[in-house]
């Protein structure tokens, strides 16, 4: 204590003038009697230096928490949260999906330039109405787009444009990129997606691919796929219609943010 | 699969083929995350308090570091529907947080060493993926304790932004406080949120403009002592003042050059104000500008290679670039009004400055070739700027019509405006890198 005070006495290395050190003195003694009442357990212990930071040392730390004491149970885990496997099962488990597929083998494919199946269903999109993010009709969605496709399950690019319409209108909301970082301007991530028939994901999302990433950026690349794949975690179970299960049962959605740089 | 889509659109695909949607813009909005307090694997008295008690202190510092950057949301302790132990640290029940809307988790333990030293250990995860994000241990003096959250704090920043973090960092400032024909100036330091203050001078003589150096072992600044404006040098561990040198004129402006190893200066000699540079080991001296006019305010670029400054000799106060041997100077500001005291962002890309004219001062960006200038802040009076170490958040001083100086900080993108608590009033604050 007294030494984080001294501190704040005029500096030493300028000649003190004589009124100053008399002041200086005057001061000390105060220090000196107020650190003496406060006892030798203050003494012993002094806090250090005021003004240089107190060293900080990493380490690292492991699995299991170091506990020298029986670990208590949780004040409020309830009776069915005790039963709770060690590994929370991170999503919803589709109930009764009639569907043994193989999710298709890891994919980190050299990147092509895109020939471009969204620029396609972009200009598409843009002759569409824009679908707003009010709740989905997803009857009515599914009757549009079967309106819109001829017989025998031939699909109509108007109704995958729509069908992509609707996951957009649901995903985006979810969507928060880190914007603030130098090298958004430039970065999109490819996300894959499977869905079981009530909406919900079969598998958990996965990056297929990334633009805009470099040597320098890599820690900024994995915090923006992260958000990604957060997104479409945060935002299943979707709502599409049923009788289109075949079309959205697996969907890889581009998440660009040029609309918000 | 891109294939496949094509081949979908083209109308020859049958169902079952792979759609590819296009998202373009999401929401901009500070992400809610979950920072229990941190449960001490033993309940141990230290001098800073029990273990439990600093596992409570250290999930608030987080939090408010957190809040303070405007990207994160915590959410209210009242709301989490789960005490956190430490079994629960390791394993946290990612369904709980999800029900709070929680997108991330920070948690961990806090830990007396037998030596004296507590251990924090911190963990982050990602609430919906049921993943862990990222881990650390910090071992420190318990009364370090709160060095040991900031780091944790930048450590989960840095993870979920994919930036390095700036919380386990230091200000600078000039603390003011009397009438103001007898201001008393003080140097003082504190906290990036402003815990751990501290004076350094007792305020007899005016101090000005304070820099750290790139170590943090020092601050260079400017003082009147013995009626002799000049620049001088703080050792922080020592508390030692030393004037930099007996030159002939008055000495002013000063800043560390990256590598510390010098400083650059205006000294103004027979009327004409310039920049030098000073060798702190050598005490050599390096005139850098000649022009007749005022040079002032330099500032090197983080590389080292170059100095912004200001400079009247077209007429007005505008800003200039240079090499860092006083080679290439060349103007980058123009347009309405005045430009001072400007000082290179740490990422190199922005330069900082005031901006003012027609009775407003602003801080304003500008890229160090002269092109994208943009306001900032646009108060009564808003001036001298300093960078957070991860060049994210701008610190400057705010002045009321007529009111005292008080400090403030932005984040770049103009966004999340905040006071900064201060015990008098506070001006010319100067950031520090990040902690080692």
């Amino acid at each position: 204590m007294a030494l984080a005070d001294t501190r704040l006495l005029p500096p030493a290395a300028p000649p003190a003038q004589e009124g100053r050190a008399v002041l200086l003195a005057g001061v000390a003694h105060v220090l000196l009697i107020a650190a003496a009442s406060l006892g030798w357990h203050w003494a012993a212990k002094p806090l250090p230096p005021s003004n240089e930071p107190i060293p900080v040392e990493f380490v690292d730390i492991a699995d299991v928490p170091r506990v020298s004491t029986p670990p208590e149970p949780s004040m409020e885990a309830a009776p069915q949260e005790t039963s709770t496997p060690p590994e929370p099962e991170p999503l919803p488990v589709p109930d009764p999906v009639p569907e043994p597929e193989p999710k298709p083998e890891p994919k980190p494919k050299p990147e092509p330039k895109p020939l471009d199946t969204s620029t396609l269903s972009n200009l598409i999109n843009k002759a569409l109405p824009k679908a707003k993010q009010k709740p989905l009709d997803t009857s009515a969605l599914a009757k549009s787009i079967q309106a819109a496709q001829p017989k025998n399950a031939v699909v109509d690019p108007r109704a995958a444009a729509t069908l992509a319409q609707a996951i957009r209108a649901q995903v985006a909301p979810c969507w928060n990129p880190p914007i603030g970082g130098q090298d958004v301007r430039k970065m999109t991530v490819l996300i894959h997606a499977e869905f079981a028939p009530d909406g919900s994901l079969s598998v958990a999302p996965s990056v297929v691919s990334q633009t805009g990433t470099s040597g320098q950026n890599a820690d900024y690349a994995r915090a923006f796929a992260e958000t990604a794949r957060r997104a479409v975690l945060r935002c299943a179970p979707l709502k599409l219609p049923a009788n289109l299960y075949s079309l959205w049962k697996s969907v890889d959605i581009n998440f660009d943010p040029e609309a918000m740089t | 699969m891109r294939t496949l889509a094509l081949l979908l659109l083209l109308g020859t695909a049958p169902a079952a083929a792979q759609l590819r949607v296009d998202i373009n813009s999401g929401i901009s909005q500070p992400l809610p995350i979950a920072i229990p307090d941190f449960p001490a694997s033993e309940v141990v008295a230290t001098e800073a308090g029990s273990t439990a008690e600093l596992g409570k202190r250290v999930a608030e510092v987080i939090s408010n570091d957190l809040r303070s950057s405007g990207l994160f949301r915590p959410i209210s302790p009242a709301a989490f529907t789960t005490v956190v132990s430490v079994p629960d640290v390791t394993r946290p029940r990612f369904e709980s947080w999800r029900t709070v809307a929680a997108q991330a988790l920070v948690t961990g333990t806090v830990t007396a060493n037998a030596d004296g030293t507590i251990q924090l250990a911190c963990y982050a995860y990602d609430v919906f993926a049921g993943e862990e994000l990222t881990r650390q241990g910090f071992v420190t003096s318990a009364a370090g304790w709160r060095r040991a959250a900031h780091k944790c704090a930048d450590l989960v920043y840095s993870r979920l932004t994919g930036e390095s973090g700036y919380f386990d960092s230091r200000i600078v400032y000039i603390s003011e406080t009397g009438p103001r024909s007898k201001r008393i100036k003080r140097l003082a330091v504190m906290d990036q949120d402003g815990a751990g203050h501290r004076f350094l001078t007792s305020g007899q003589n005016l101090v000005l403009t304070p820099r750290f150096s790139p170590s943090q072992q020092q601050i260079t600044y400017m003082s009147f002592e013995g009626n002799r404006p000049r620049v001088w040098l703080y050792t922080l561990g020592t508390a030692r003042q030393e004037a930099i040198g007996q030159f002939q004129g008055m000495s002013f402006a000063p800043r560390f050059s990256p590598d510390g190893g010098s400083l650059v200066f205006s000294m103004a000699v027979n009327g004409n104000t310039d920049i030098y540079t000073l060798d702190i080991s050598s005490k050599r001296l390096s005139r850098l500008t000649s022009q007749p006019g005022i040079e002032t305010s330099p500032s090197y670029s983080p590389d080292g290679s170059k100095i912004v400054f200001e400079s009247d000799r077209g007429g007005t106060q505008q800003l200039y670039v240079m090499n860092a041997d006083g080679s290439g100077q060349s103007r980058i500001s123009f347009g309405d009004g005045r430009a001072a005291s400007p000082v290179w962002s740490p990422r190199g890309d922005l330069i900082a400055f005031t901006r003012f004219g027609a009775g407003r001062f602003g801080i304003s960006l500008i890229r160090p070739d002269g092109g994208g200038e943009r306001l900032l802040t646009n108060g009564y009076q808003d001036e001298g700027a300093t960078w957070s170490p991860n060049g994210r958040v701008v610190m400057f001083q705010r002045s009321g019509r007529g009111g005292p100086p008080s400090l403030w900080s932005v984040d770049l993108s103009g966004q999340n405006e905040r006071k900064l608590p201060t015990p008098l009033d506070g001006s010319d604050p100067a950031w520090s890198p990040l902690l080692p």
